[in-house]
């Protein structure tokens, strides 16, 4: 389409995250937004998509400005501190596959990440790429929503933590500001040993996008949830984050929770669309079907 | 493993390293878009329809924009607007109306690829629009006429037994049938659809085009140089010496470079003829899927008449295919698929009835099995449903009625040579463990049933009838010093490895080693009209020409050995017995001083008994037939319907395997292109438009989705087969993926599928429909 | 602008509008063009090339991402004119059939390899999965990979 546009752009390199956050205040107060490059898996692909940029009278419109961010230390690492694990917004899904901490505290996080593109995707896509772009498809989206995680960002009037329940406020939008940076992830770990559950239903087996995806996570004591976090994909404008159905699975044992239900928590908490890749009835279908095996596997009767 | 072989051994039959092997691994080869940039090169766009009909008004160039840099063709600018093919009724640029989304228009030149993404912005298209006739039943039933008097491109009626005696005595042989079949003991009848399929080569449709003091020049990924010869020779009156035509190295055509290359290498050469320089033409993946040609969607209605024993009696099938907005191959392909529409099973009495119709979508073409696919997965399906009418195993109604050696085909062509589907589903039978897998099926464990199911199928082998005697397929040798051989031919490498396999042919023939045989870059200029690399009648066909060339070829030479050296030894290449006789090399060498040119120009001569009435459609529709078994296991997911292919077993007659690896790399293939019709390929249309054109999503399946493939190569040599047998390859392994994929679902959960493809949303539907949906 | 880079072992340097995409400096510029494009939106792993030793696809990376990074194409895959044991493998095993695919699958290979030098077949289907073939049915590709990988244990060649 208009890939020839890409040599229009300026890119930018920073030396950290300070002169980052000064580039975006300085290019926010202008209205000319900044765009942060790290993977391009998202960002390449829409280029190409687009039709070519106006031309102006005077010549072509000024692209906005790239600032690269593949790099950037300050967005970069994998760090377990007591409970918490905290992960760089820079972070690839091949460096969490790689990661022995996630591995050993964060594994649906790991097993996500073999489900994402197929290789050449885990090794340039990052978290902080998928949660900005906020595509409600996404996989990696949907793993954080379940953790519950919080999204730290950044920009010169300091720092600001984000819920993940309050990140999206739309189709690929976030309430993310212009001049903000997202900086990392931070999880509140369950107890280890603790059940996940990850399923992803797409066209085939790698390079797919979802047409279902379910993450989960839990803490079950005697036969109760006491933390079910839970993040769904493409079955909504936003990942679906499954309130009702969270709150009917924490507010009695398992054991008594019925298919019926269960069926309707779901039906409440997804809007899914007919589209190029499923359609609506498919994806209702799949989505109480991937909820109703993973309370099973928490000892549901469902 | 294979090895190199000694060499002066036979190769025939061996696996040899490919020729075309170390460049492809090393990044050398040339495909189009790696030809380095000519002086003064620019890049050529398309400016399409943006709707599936309409009377095209006019053109307007955007006035605000430099045009100073741009070459702009219109339809004016074309000398005869026809892409030449066998209607003549496909415009090179549209002019007057439109046809269908994506047609070519306008075409634009420049240097400066942004500047040129922006020119196809800066064209408006006057357009109004018409109501588009956008489906095949809507085309037959003639509502709104979008192509000739009625949309009909092509119809065919084959009729056998009691239907053809009627139609003898010229009485309603439809009457005829009905009646045969009313007096059958069991009578099914069912409708079985299957849709659009994209080739997807890996590499886009490209070419280069340029004209200098010699001509039109064009180069290209391009599957038959002489289809583009002779588009050009139409559309520019040129003399055929003037126009030059070279395959450069080719990316996987699988049919979608067949006849499409002539038309982006028209319009590349269109430009280069008014800017005055070469123009590159690359599509991108996108233009790609939504401007060339795909498989003809195709809906057959069958009804067939047997005994309670399962003996088949009786057979009406009805096709009805969607050409597209213009017939390209379509009349060919229709014929292949009603050709093989009774499958490869013995009935008394056959009526088929083909149709083809024009729709406002762009045109179908040649797509690997060329119709047999479709018809296959017909018939494959609905005697899936007999069987379970009878209380029998599919395998066993099969078995029964396979065509043996002696039997007639629908067309009345006794099989004489090389039959073996019964020798094929022997040996898929056992290797797969079919009988016992069925016999405990469907296993299911968890929210996983497994299943299996098998295809037995047959696959004409090289051109429909007359093909052979119209075409004269010529194949050159030449000597070249050292007592070297270049085989001269039309016939393409893009991929399937003609260049390895003729290159074994002609040394085998010659009694040469292999590295003594070289293999010409296909250009019109300097190879003769070997016919298209179509019909799986390269090795077969065109092979068996190269045999006849290389065997002469090496006569010729020995003749001249023992010209020197009466009573020398035939046959041997290097040292011949007893001093000083002449070597090979020597002898070659002193015959190509003395003649300047050595060659061995041959011409296809089709088997004598090949008897083809092309009036009645009677007779022997192909030489032979190649054969195969397919059986499939696969894993339903039960809440989803998510289908796993966990195995696939194929017995395939080849004939001869030339080289067997290379044998198993087609079978395999082709198996997987049929699998991923089945289950997850899809075009989706929304008012002419498509949907999807982009590798995201139009699903073929990836290394994980592939099951492991276990081949079993079948030998039953075809005696007019070059290396001692060989048969047609390329396309057979398209036709008994689906049927069988569909067989195993149909065993793991009961639903018996009808229409393609079968996406886990569309099994579920059909899984609710029968009352079995919500099994959570 | 100016980025510096190491291309199959040599110091390079380009001169392109930053957000050029690493195929368009490989295939243009670099004179690399066994470096294909089939799909410019990273699904088809035609262009996959290794960057600091893992799989990428080219037509997903900026150029102005790469200074002083570590680039291999296929075209660094062969070590003085002699063939590598994937590629040999491939060659022989009828890995490669119309061959568009053949650099970016043997790139992905060569990534497996370097770290699971006896990879299950699984696993090298995994590895291969972002790269789309249309030719083989990758049982052939599975089989170069896997015969590649018992030759190097064997000592038969050191990857480049």
């Amino acid at each position: 389409m208009s890939l020839a546009d890409l040599r229009l752009f300026e890119m930018r390199h920073v030396a950290g995250l300070g002169p980052l956050c000064e580039i975006m205040a300085e290019r926010a107060a202008l209205g000319a937004p900044v765009t942060l490059l790290a993977g391009g898996t998202d960002w390449v692909v829409e280029q190409e998509l687009r039709p070519p940029l106006e031309v102006a009278a005077g010549g072509p419109a000024a692209p906005p400005l790239v600032v690269d961010v593949s790099r950037l230390s300050d967005l970069r690492g994998i760090s377990l501190s007591g409970d918490t694990l905290r992960v760089g917004a820079a972070t690839t899904y091949l460096e969490m596959l790689r990661s022995d901490a996630i591995a050993a505290r964060a594994p649906l996080l790991a097993r996500m990440s073999r489900d994402v593109g197929a290789v050449q995707i885990q090794a340039r896509g990052t978290l902080g790429g998928n949660l900005a772009t906020a595509s409600p498809a996404a996989d990696g989206v949907a793993a954080l929503a379940a953790y519950d995680a919080t999204v730290v960002v950044q920009s010169v009037r300091g720092e600001r933590r984000i819920p993940m329940s309050a990140l999206q406020t739309g189709y690929k939008r976030t309430s993310r500001a212009p001049d903000e940076v997202i900086v990392a992830v931070e999880i509140a770990l369950p107890a280890p040993g603790s059940p996940w559950y990850w399923r992803k239903i797409g066209a085939r087996r790698a390079q797919a996008i979802s047409k279902v995806a379910l993450a989960g996570v839990a803490e079950v004591r005697s036969g109760r949830a006491a933390r079910l976090g839970l993040g769904m994909a493409s079955v909504a404008p936003t990942t679906a984050l499954l309130p009702s159905v969270r709150a009917l699975c924490v507010s009695r044992p398992l054991a008594e929770l019925t298919g019926a239900e269960v069926d309707a928590a779901v039906a409440q908490d997804i809007s899914p669309i007919d589209d190029v890749r499923s359609t609506r009835g498919y994806r209702e279908h799949c989505a109480r079907g991937v909820v109703r095996e993973l309370l099973r596997q928490l000892g549901a009767q469902v | 493993m294979a090895t190199s072989p000694p060499a002066s051994a036979s190769t025939v039959g061996r696996s040899v390293p490919r020729t075309d092997g170390p460049p492809k691994v090393t990044g050398a080869s040339r495909y189009v878009d790696d030809i380095p940039a000519m002086p003064g090169e620019i890049f050529g766009r398309t400016v399409r329809s943006p709707v599936p009909r309409g009377i095209l008004r006019g053109v307007r160039l955007d006035p605000a924009f430099d045009w100073s840099d741009v070459t702009v063709v219109l339809a004016e600018d074309v000398p005869v607007n026809v892409v030449a093919l066998i209607l003549d009724d496909q415009p090179i640029l549209a002019t007057g109306k439109v046809n269908h989304a994506y047609e070519p228009i306008v075409l634009l030149g420049c240097a400066d690829r942004l500047k040129l993404a922006r020119a196809v912005q800066a064209v408006a298209l006057d357009i109004d629009p018409l109501p588009p006739v956008l489906d095949a039943r809507a085309a037959l039933d003639g509502g709104e006429i979008i192509w000739g008097a009625d949309n009909v491109i092509k119809r065919y009626l084959i009729t056998h037994g009691c239907a053809d005696a009627a139609r003898e005595r010229g009485e309603a042989s439809e009457a005829a049938i009905d009646a045969a079949l009313a007096r059958c003991e069991v009578v099914v009848t069912g409708t079985y659809a299957s849709h659009h399929q994209e080739q997807l080569y890996i590499e886009p449709q490209g070419v280069i085009a340029w004209w200098d003091e010699a001509g039109a020049h064009a180069t290209g990924s391009i599957q038959c140089p002489f289809y583009v010869h002779k588009a050009f020779l139409k559309a520019f009156g040129l003399p055929p010496d003037r126009i030059h035509i070279t395959q450069s190295v080719t990316g996987g055509g699988f049919g979608g470079k067949e006849e499409y290359p002539s038309i982006i290498a028209l319009h590349a050469a269109l430009l280069a003829r008014k800017s005055g320089r070469p123009v590159r033409m690359i599509y991108d993946r996108t233009e790609d899927i939504e401007a060339t040609t795909k498989r003809h969607p195709a809906s057959c209605e069958i009804t067939s008449g047997c005994d309670r024993d399962g003996a088949l009696r009786a057979l009406k099938i009805r096709i009805l295919m969607d050409g597209g907005a213009y017939a390209t191959l379509t009349q060919v392909v229709l014929s292949r698929g009603a050709l093989h529409a009774a499958g490869a099973y013995r009935w008394d009495d056959v009526w088929i009835e083909a149709a083809a119709v024009a729709t406002n979508t762009p045109p179908n073409g040649a797509f690997r099995g060329f119709g047999a696919p479709q018809t296959i997965w017909a018939i494959e399906r609905h005697l899936d449903r007999v069987a379970r009418e009878l209380g029998c195993d599919p395998l066993d109604l099969k078995a029964k009625n396979v065509l043996r050696p002696g039997d007639s085909t629908a067309t009345g062509q006794v099989l004489r040579v090389s039959v073996a589907g019964e020798e094929c589903i022997t040996r898929a039978i056992a290797a797969s463990g079919y009988r016992q897998k069925r016999a405990a099926g469907p296993v299911v464990r968890g929210r996983v049933a497994r299943g299996i199911g098998l295809s037995v199928f047959m696959h004409g082998a090289g051109f429909t009838g007359s093909g052979e005697r119209y075409y004269k397929g010529k194949v050159a040798l030449d000597l070249a010093p050292g007592g070297r051989l270049r085989i001269r031919t039309a016939s393409t490498d893009i991929g399937q490895g003609t260049e390895t396999v003729f290159r074994q042919i002609a040394a085998d023939a010659a009694g040469l080693p292999l590295d003594r045989v070289e293999f010409a870059v296909p250009c019109t200029t300097t190879v003769p009209d070997s016919g298209p690399t179509v019909a799986s009648r390269t090795v077969m066909v065109v092979g068996s020409i190269v045999e006849a060339a290389a065997r002469e070829l090496a006569s010729r030479v020995r003749a001249e050995q023992a010209g020197q050296e009466p009573g020398a030894g035939e046959g041997d290449g290097g040292a011949a017995a007893g001093p000083p006789a002449l070597s090979f090399e020597e002898a070659a060498d002193r015959l190509l001083a003395r003649e300047g040119q050595v060659t061995s120009l041959k011409q296809y001569e089709p088997p004598d008994y090949v008897r083809w009435d092309d009036e009645a459609y009677k007779g022997d529709a192909y030489p032979c037939f190649g054969w195969a078994c397919d059986v499939v296991e696969v894993e339903v997911d039960l809440d989803t319907f998510e289908v796993t292919v966990v195995d696939f077993w194929s017995a395939t007659d080849v004939g001869k395997a030339i080289h067997p690896v290379m044998c198993k790399g087609q079978i395999e293939g082709g198996s997987l292109q049929a699998i991923g019709w089945a289950l997850s390929e899809e075009i989706v249309w929304q008012g002419g438009r498509i949907k999807n054109p982009r590798m995201t999503n139009y699903i073929i399946p990836t290394s994980l989705d592939a099951p492991p493939f276990h081949v079993v190569l079948v030998e039953e040599p075809f005696p007019f087969g070059p290396g001692g047998g060989a048969k047609g390859i390329g396309e057979m392994p398209m036709d008994g993926g689906a049927p069988a994929v569909a067989a195993a679902i149909e065993h793991a959960t009961g639903i018996a599928a009808r229409a393609l493809p079968l996406t886990p949303e569309r099994l579920l539907e059909a899984a609710w429909s029968a009352g079995r949906g919500e099994r959570l | 602008m100016k980025v510096s880079l190491v291309v199959n072992g040599s110091p390079r340097e380009v001169d392109l509008p930053p957000l050029s995409r690493l195929l368009d400096a490989l295939r243009g510029p670099l004179g690399l063009t066994g470096t294909k494009e089939g799909c410019a939106e990273g699904e088809c792993g035609a262009c996959t090339v290794l960057l600091d030793g893992d799989p990428v696809n080219a037509c997903l990376v900026a150029i102005g991402q790469c200074e002083g990074r570590r680039v291999t194409t296929v075209e660094g895959l062969a070590c003085a004119g002699h063939l590598s044991p994937l590629q040999r493998c491939f060659v022989e095993e009828g890995g490669a059939q119309c061959g568009i695919c053949t650099p970016g699958m043997l790139l992905s290979a060569e990534a497996l390899l370097a770290r699971s030098p006896d990879p299950s077949e699984l696993e090298v289907r995994e590895a291969l999965a972002g790269n789309l073939c249309r030719c083989t049915g990758y049982q052939r590709i599975v089989e170069s990979v896997r015969a590649a990988a018992a030759l190097r244990r064997g000592g038969g060649g050191a990857a480049p």
